[in-house]
């Protein structure tokens, strides 16, 4: 089948790293995007005069360093190093920062909760003793129960006996931290909730949970072992570098080119029609967008079973996250941390804090006091603003994409004066030196990024929806339809820039 | 008997469980003895007559999952037992509405079609899946729990075979195994059904006992509990017992001795007499000494091993993992004693939606508001309600004409945030808070009213001996059932402690007037020669 | 409980022998009379009158409503030309059978389906995409199955559209001053008309039919001759002969349309519809079992009796229970589900589901008997369905002769 053409819908780092992948095998790619950028929510854009983000995600530490090093990205520009330290700021009070450096995060914590410091040591080692397995189990195609074949049998035994090798209390450890929430597992570690807090807040973001909601853990264990190195300049370095990647390796990439439908014939793909009405054929399909769109929107309608139809329909992937950036005169200074440089913040010092914004959420409201997971991209990337300047990009989660009222534009301007409030905390300069806010509600998000229900990771991370991500039936990337292959985030092993989903629907195409 | 007698077996506790153990035990030809702190059997399923001519169901109201096969083995209806089935679910509404689920299909579909006709038609076919799966978890909950990380090549045979019958299961089935598993009792529901008026009352049976709300997590699979009964073809799942729960008790108390058990109330426990680190017996709260070749414990783990064995004398890793076991109870209990038959704004007069469990839960977002409340230390103010009025159906717990009215209350936390002692203070407020949200509904009962029994989980705990107030000797979360029930690696009811077994809810399968984890840990004593 | 239909006011009156059962959640008369035959042979030889309104009724209406019910069943309904209805079965996606019935073309672009079982859930589940509406009458319509030789000639006393309505054809139309629409189809596999209209008008229409046919020899008819008809048509019946998937607790118990004797309502390659790759395996596989008519031997029947010194006996009423069938080897190799003494043609039938290569015609195989507490095999040969089929049942009326019905068949 090689050199048969293939066509790779969404420009976003899955798309990209799919795209690369099948080209690399021998294909004749197309990849098209229908916005003018590439990168999707990884793609750094102006959002105003002067002033550039690097993307909607603030967090692509969780790129996969084995494509980096098979996509030769570092030949493309790509440099990897620690992730940001993340401070947790405190109205009165130090707070405490967070470090990818052991030695930093020990004095903070020596000084926040000294009790934690050794806990913490403790807490890595264990998790640097589960990591090999289950980033093995992460980035491999999701094993299939149903299989009994002697190689997916000797897989399943093999993977048995890694985590069996670990020792029974650990293999006890593994199989009860999953279902918990991450609240009691934190607290059971750790003295200080703030240090909690700042844990489990990747395992949160985008979400419909809070930290008292139960398996929550697993993500969090899930987001710690597949966060490493970051590459320098945000999200929007990885873009770039994949790009020039599939460039080079022969990826035809059409940007403003928005996909219409799936053409299909007989059960199988023949190509995919434009919203501008061409046809463009195809033996392969290789879909990046959420799950929902490439088969239910762009699929002819009676082409699937009722029962996928239905389970595809009841897919949660309700958005849950808005994200407001401000272009800002001057730098940016956190009060409890006057003079340092501070990349990226999370405020919320308490699991009932950040669990009333969740309670929020249920109702459909927007919490009155949000919590913000910010990042100042211009530290350290002066470039990014005119300068002197800064950029602030805020990450505000529990917001909800179904809010009761509907999303409107006094919702959106009221949601832009919350946040500015809440910054306001902790930036107390701040109010008076924004130039311009661009407010994205969820609703503005799905729109813009074509994510049918508005969630950033293309489907809710409940355990369910993880292990058949999206549906039993395609969470091995291929579809009913012969040809269609699915590797967005809403595909095994899920969201968060690791660019496995694209990796291994690629994989699953040969 | 001589002071010196050496029994095969002494049961601490006589709950369901431990008298459902030692009348395995004792049918097996063993010496045992079961030692109750009170002066009446049954543990938390018991009757009482609290006031005169009323006998309350004080904790346990109803007879859940009891197990088909432990009334036959133990012949129970020899030894009194009688269960009388739930005969409807009955949802009053705020707005004057009202659901109510027959036993009857069609006019249980007609009801739901006055809310959803699409809905009344996945009713049964919602029915028919969780049998096909309740089927599968049958196994589970009659056997001990499989242990995965056991080398014994029977025990993974024993694995591979509940993997080869789950394999089994057609795709539909294994997602819907999965789905149970992990999702929230509301998203669930959100999947089958779009009448919110019909996944409010359902939803809540993921949650009983538990200190989770409908949009948790995990509460999914507790829905199965309401479909299993149903297809042992014994009984329905749902009923009362004569007599009131206490009539389990009784007729399993009466089997037990039938077959040679004796069985002493008053008699308090105060520690594990340990020789050379093994139980050798126990002693009472009165110095007596009492040997004994195995120690079974019908108490919760943590009581179990931190009063009754002490810290001092168990490995500190062990103890960490009991401390970290999570009891949190989140429920209460009011009783009352009411002098006509309350009436329901709704549904005027009697009438059989009287007849099964009554319960007030208009929507999810009041339930998951009700639970909000809790999660911040507070007992709800309008409390989900799961009430029975047993008098109608067996008139011999009450004067002729006048009532019991039992009302499971959810969420009463015991972690308040002015600290559990201080529930006393507060019983009254939140037994308030309880005949307001009823009588919201049913205006002419406060008046009825002759006499209330309030128990918040501090009173469960100090009357009962339920840790924390849990009423399933340990929250039913999946980090902490099959072979993590309590803890990890002892999930076959024996403990660390040499000769000190475990029996009641705390252990696998659970909570619940199952009377499964007693039989299972006497089938097991058994086994392994242990006595 | 069940519940009334808008006939019962009529119904209750006439039904002297208080036997009713359960249809569906609503009464339905077992027999008027205590026994069935009078009702029986009303519907062989004259006119008989059934209140069939628990069947369920939807109408789909809209734009896509043909290409939905297309999509939706095993027929291409797009073909189905206006005044038209079919009968035709729908599967799930695995191609097992959910449910059989009729949908019939009201107009352009409105459809009204029958279903034995409740379908909204099953219609609403699927119709992402489509531009319907679906309302559900099933409470709001009121049916009549007016059957027999004489059918024809009973309603053409109230409206002039029966004289020349064709098989399988619908129109609307006024009956006793109540709008109505009549079709020429029913259960019984004889000449025959269903009757829709609006509950409010149920009475009054009842009353008019059942009026005009007395002088015809039309008699209320319940269930239990019905049902003898329908065997006799060789007509299978959900939740008895097969059950719907949906109702399945294992594997087994579902069927195909294959397996069903439906594969002539399925029309395999057209766009893409609910099943059709299982049901294009299915028949490239051939299927694993058949649904047979057999006839039950009749001397060997009379022999057993015989040898225990009684008069052979044969079933009053048509009978629903799984009976096993043997080869003569002594294998079981399928299961009866339905039966029937036919006093028509004289013959013990039966309908069964058999293993494939069983259901050839002619097949000679064994039927279990219990004859006073002995259980005994009798020969049953496969028999073509239907068992009767009289040439009324589709015959076009002649413009100038309105009626066929006095000849009957022997």
């Amino acid at each position: 089948m090689s050199g048969d053409r293939a066509i790779v819908l969404g420009g976003g780092v899955n798309g990209l790293v799919a795209a690369i992948r099948l080209a690399r095998g021998g294909r004749k790619v197309v990849l098209f995007e229908a916005r003018d950028v590439l990168g999707g929510l990884a793609a750094g854009e102006e959002f105003a005069p002067g002033f550039r983000h690097t993307g909607i995600l603030h967090d692509a530490s969780c790129f996969a360093p084995e494509l980096a090093e098979e996509l030769g990205l570092a030949s493309h520009g790509l440099a990897l190093g620690p992730r940001d330290d993340i401070l947790s700021p405190e109205a009165a009070g130090r707070g405490l920062v967070l470090s990818a450096d052991a030695e930093r995060t020990a004095e903070e914590l020596a000084a926040h909760s000294p009790e934690d410091v050794a806990r913490y040591r403790e807490y890595r080692a264990f998790l640097d003793r589960i990591a090999p397995i289950a980033r093995r189990l992460l980035s491999s195609p999701l094993p299939d129960p149903a299989r009994t074949d002697l190689g997916s049998l000797a897989r399943l035994a093999k993977d048995g006996l890694a985590v069996r090798r670990l020792g029974r209390d650990t293999m006890f450890e593994l199989l009860r931290l999953g279902p918990m929430c991450v609240a009691d597992w934190l607290k059971e570690w750790f003295r200080s909730e703030r240090l909690g807090c700042l844990l489990a807040g990747p395992a949160l973001d985008f979400g419909f949970a809070g930290p008292w909601s139960p398996a929550t853990n697993a993500l969090l264990v899930r987001h710690e072992i597949l966060s490493g190195l970051a590459p320098r300049g945000g999200p929007a370095a990885l873009v770039r570098a994949l790009e020039a990647s599939a460039r080079a390796a022969g990826v035809e990439i059409r940007t403003g080119a928005s996909v219409a439908g799936i053409l299909t014939a007989a059960g199988a793909v023949r190509g995919v029609r434009l919203a501008s009405g061409e046809e463009e054929p195809a033996s392969v399909v290789l879909s990046t967008l959420d799950p929902k769109t490439t088969l239910l929107t762009l699929l002819p309608t009676g082409t699937l079973d009722p029962a996928l139809v239905h389970r595809l329909e009841a897919y949660r992937s309700n958005g849950m996250t808005a994200k407001v950036h401000l272009a800002v005169a001057g730098s940016v200074e956190f009060a409890s941390r006057p003079g340092e440089r501070i990349r990226r913040a999370r405020t919320g010092g308490s699991f009932d804090a950040v669990e009333r914004q969740f309670d929020s959420a249920k109702y459909r409201q927007i919490s009155p006091r949000p919590i913000l997971d910010v990042s100042v991209p211009s530290v350290g990337s002066p470039e990014l603003a005119p300068e002197g300047d800064s950029v602030v990009s805020v990450l505000v989660h529990w917001v909800p994409r179904d809010r009761a009222d509907g999303w409107s534009d006094g919702a959106r301007d009221q949601l832009g004066n919350l946040v500015l409030a809440a910054l306001a905390e902790h930036l107390p300069e701040l109010p008076a030196a924004v130039q311009e806010i661009e407010v994205l509600t969820p609703a503005d998000l799905e729109t813009r990024f074509g994510l049918a229900g508005g969630h950033l990771l293309q489907g809710e991370h409940g355990l369910d929806q993880l292990a058949a991500r999206p549906t039993p039936e395609l969470a091995r990337h291929v579809c009913p339809i012969r040809g269609l292959f699915l590797g967005g985030d809403g595909a095994w092993p899920g969201g968060g820039l690791t660019g496995w989903p694209g990796a291994l629907a690629a994989s699953a195409v040969s | 008997m001589s002071a010196s007698q050496v029994w095969d077996a002494v049961v601490v506790g006589g709950g369901h469980n431990g008298l459902v153990c030692a009348a395995y035990l004792a049918k097996a030809g063993r010496k045992v003895l079961v030692l109750e702190r009170r002066h009446v059997l049954g543990g938390a399923a018991v009757s009482e007559e609290l006031h005169p001519g009323f006998t309350f169901s004080v904790c346990s109201y109803v007879v859940s999952l009891f197990r088909p096969h432990i009334i036959r083995e133990l012949d129970l209806a020899r030894h009194g037992l009688e269960l009388i089935p739930l005969e409807a679910s009955f949802l009053p509404l705020p707005d004057g509405d009202s659901l109510c689920r027959w036993s009857d299909p069609h006019e249980t579909r007609r009801e739901i079609a006055r809310f959803s006709p699409r809905d009344a038609e996945t009713y049964p076919e919602f029915g028919m899946a969780m049998s096909r799966i309740g089927f599968f978890a049958k196994d589970i909950i009659d056997q001990p729990a499989p242990d995965p990380t056991s080398l014994d090549p029977r025990e993974l045979a024993r694995l591979l075979r509940l993997g080869g019958r789950f394999r089994e299961l057609d795709p539909d089935l294994q997602h819907l195994n999965l789905q149970l598993l992990t999702m929230s009792a509301a998203d669930f529901l959100d999947l089958w059904f779009e009448s919110p008026v019909l996944k409010a009352p359902m939803s809540v049976s993921g949650i009983i006992g538990t200190f989770l709300g409908v949009r948790s997590a995990g509460t999914a699979y507790v829905l199965l509990h309401h479909y299993m009964g149903e297809i042992d073809g014994a009984f329905r799942s749902w009923g009362f017992s004569k007599g009131g729960t206490g009539g389990v008790s009784r007729a399993v108390a009466s089997a037990a001795r039938a077959f040679g058990a004796t069985i002493r109330t008053e008699a308090a426990v105060e520690r594990v007499l340990l020789e050379g680190g093994r139980a050798t017996g126990v002693v009472l709260e009165n110095g007596d000494e009492i040997r004994a070749k195995v120690v079974v414990s019908g108490m919760e783990p943590r009581r179990t091993f931190l009063s009754l064995v002490g810290e001092e004398n168990l490995d500190p890793e062990f103890v960490t993992k009991l401390k970290r076991y999570k009891l949190r109870g989140s429920s209460g209990k009011v009783n009352l004693a009411v002098d006509r038959l309350p009436e329901f704004t709704c549904r005027p007069g009697g009438g059989a939606h009287l007849r099964g469990d009554i319960a007030i839960a208009p929507s999810v977002d009041y339930l998951e508001r009700a639970y909000d409340q809790a999660k911040y230390g507070d007992f709800s103010e309008r409390p989900y309600l799961n009430v029975v009025i047993p008098s109608i159906v067996d008139p011999s717990v009450a004067p002729p004409g006048q009532h019991v009215v039992s009302c499971f209350v959810q969420y009463a936390p015991y972690w308040i945030k002015e600290g559990p002692e201080r529930w006393p203070e507060r019983r009254e407020a939140f037994g308030d808070a309880v005949v307001d949200t009823l009588a919201e509904y049913c205006p002419g009962l406060k008046e009825s009213i002759l006499y209330r029994q309030v128990l918040s989980p501090w009173d469960l705990e100090q009357e009962f001996g339920l840790t924390e107030g849990n009423i399933f000797h340990g929250e039913l979360s999946p980090e902490q059932l099959m072979f993590q029930r309590p803890v990890s690696g002892w999930s076959r009811y024996k403990t660390p402690v040499n000769g000190l077994w475990m029996c009641a809810s705390g252990t696998h399968p659970g909570g619940g007037v199952m009377g499964a984890p007693g039989e299972l840990a006497a089938k097991r004593l058994l086994a392994e020669r242990a006595v | 409980m069940p519940v009334e239909s808008p006939f019962h006011p009529r119904t209750r009156e006439l039904c002297r022998s208080y036997r009713w059962k359960d249809w569906a959640g609503y009464y339905a008369v077992c027999a008027y009379d205590t026994y069935p035959e009078r009702e029986y042979f009303a519907l062989r030889h004259a006119a008989g009158l059934i209140d069939v309104t628990p069947l369920y009724k939807y109408v789909v209406a809209g734009r896509d409503a043909a290409a939905f019910l297309a999509h939706l069943t095993v027929r291409d309904v797009t073909k189905l030309k206006p005044g038209r209805v079919t009968y035709l079965c729908w599967c799930d996606g695995a191609g097992k059978l959910l449910d059989d019935g009729t949908v019939s073309r009201l107009d352009d672009d409105r459809y009204l389906l029958t279903a034995a079982e409740p379908s909204r859930a099953w219609l609403d589940r699927n119709r992402r995409g489509y531009e319907i509406d679906i309302d559900d009458v099933t409470d709001r319509i009121a049916a009549l199955s007016l059957q027999g030789p004489l059918a024809r000639d009973v309603l053409g006393e109230l409206t002039d559209v029966a004289a020349r309505m064709r098989f399988f054809r619908a129109a609307d139309t006024t009956l006793a001053g109540a709008p109505a629409r009549v079709s020429r189809t029913g259960y019984t596999g004889d000449l025959g008309f269903e009757i829709w209209v609006n509950r409010e008008d149920a009475v009054r229409v009842y009353d008019a039919v059942l009026t005009e046919g007395r002088k015809y020899g039309l008699l209320p008819v319940g269930l239990d001759a019905m049902d003898v008809a329908r065997v006799e048509a060789g007509f299978l019946m959900n939740g008895v002969d097969y059950a719907s998937a949906n109702h399945c607790l294992i594997e087994s118990r579902k069927s195909t349309p294959y397996e069903a004797a439906l594969e002539w309502t399925v029309e395999l390659e057209r766009d893409p519809f609910v099943g059709q790759d299982a049901l294009r395996r299915e028949k490239e596989r051939g299927p694993a079992r058949c649904f047979a008519g057999l006839v039950v031997d009749w001397d060997e029947t009379e022999a057993l009796y015989r040898a225990v010194g009684l008069p052979p006996q044969v079933p009053s009423a048509a009978w629903r229970a799984s009976i096993p069938i043997y080869r003569p080897d002594g294998r079981q190799v399928g299961y009866a589900t339905s039966g029937a003494w036919s006093p028509t043609l004289k013959r013990n039938l039966a309908l069964a589901t058999l293993n494939a290569p069983h259901g050839a015609i002619g097949e000679k195989l064994k039927i279990e008997m219990t004859v006073e507490h002995v259980r005994h095999r009798v020969t049953a040969i496969v028999t073509e369905k239907p068992f009767f089929d009289p040439e009324r049942k589709r015959a076009t009326p002649a413009r100038e002769e309105p009626a066929k019905g006095k000849e009957v068949a022997s």
